[in-house]
């Protein structure tokens, strides 16, 4: 299942599943704090005195702050999962600066959801198109492969649907 | 699936508390889902209409409703052991669901992000080098406060 590089590409990736399959598919965000591991407090530990050790001897740069070994590591995961085809999206990042982009994302897949129609999207043109720039070729057929293939088996999935009912 | 969702108000609350909760364990994970409402609201046409438009539901007739939920995760205290990150207390699993109804699908997401940026502290905070950056743009929406 892949993590893709970018949120403009999940983005694209999803709102292609969820027109392929709209009242099946779902988006479950994650967010996450965890605390590190011991393993992980002993490599952060090794990595900052080497770190230090490094910066020392060669230029005199300015150490970055190290952060703290104990400190939790938070995550935010979304994940685009239709159950009829079994594809799965996902995304993950550290950063809290994204939270805001990625919600509007949730927001403009949310109304493909319900149905409505689309609105003018030239708030996010321009980030869309550094997205764009270097999607690889290796993932559009990944993906491109699955929803070609819930487009043909939409007659299986319904009959489960109505049986479910 | 317990039918008792929450209107959206409530569940904006909830929302937020179930955020405090986890920054006050300083740990925890908190789930959000959405997908679209089927369940008793449309009903599903008969056999033979499902023959002849097998992609019937890519377009309905009138715009659906989405169903949010979030919740937290359960843990439960492991006795007898002591090594290190067994030491957890019980958690009680909270689960939190409301349905949002097409019209007030952008309002709740403008409340929605603001809820979660504000909840999801953990994250790390914009790299100072980097300088400002088109980072708010998409969900400046003053009006909305939230408790």
């Amino acid at each position: 299942m892949p993590y893709f590089k970018t949120n403009t590409e999940w983005y694209e990736q999803s709102l292609l599943l969820l027109k392929a399959r709209p009242t099946t598919t779902r988006i479950t965000s994650k967010y996450s704090v965890l605390k590190p591991t011991p393993s992980k407090v002993l490599k952060r530990q090794k990595y900052a005195s080497k770190h230090a050790a490094k910066s020392a001897s060669s230029t005199g740069s300015p150490a970055p702050q190290s952060q703290n070994p104990d400190e939790p590591t938070a995550t935010f995961i979304l994940k685009t999962y239709d159950p009829v085809s079994g594809t799965c999206l996902q995304y993950e990042t550290t950063k809290g600066a994204e939270v805001g982009r990625l919600i509007g994302s949730l927001g403009r897949l949310g109304r493909h959801m319900a149905a409505l129609p689309e609105v003018a999207e030239d708030l996010s043109a321009p980030a869309d198109i550094a997205g764009i720039s270097t999607p690889t070729v290796e993932k559009d057929v990944k993906t491109g492969a699955p929803v070609a293939e819930q487009k043909a088996g939409g007659g299986g999935g319904k009959k489960k649907k109505k049986g479910k009912k | 699936m317990a039918g008792d969702h929450l209107s959206n108000d409530d569940f904006f609350a909830q929302l937020t508390n179930l955020f405090e909760h986890n920054r006050n364990k300083s740990h925890g994970t908190v789930y959000l889902t959405q997908k679209r409402l089927t369940y008793a609201e449309v009903e599903i046409p008969s056999p033979t209409k499902i023959v002849d438009d097998p992609l019937w539901d890519l377009h309905p007739e009138k715009p659906l409703p989405v169903l949010i939920r979030a919740s937290n995760n359960k843990s439960s205290k492991r006795s007898g052991t002591d090594r290190p990150g067994t030491d957890r207390d019980n958690v009680e699993k909270i689960k939190l669901s409301t349905v949002v109804q097409p019209d007030k699908l952008d309002a709740f997401y403008a409340r929605y992000a603001e809820a979660c940026k504000s909840g999801m502290s953990g994250l790390k905070k914009r790299d100072r080098k980097k300088g400002k950056k088109d980072k708010k743009k998409k969900k400046a929406i003053p009006g909305e406060t939230k408790g």
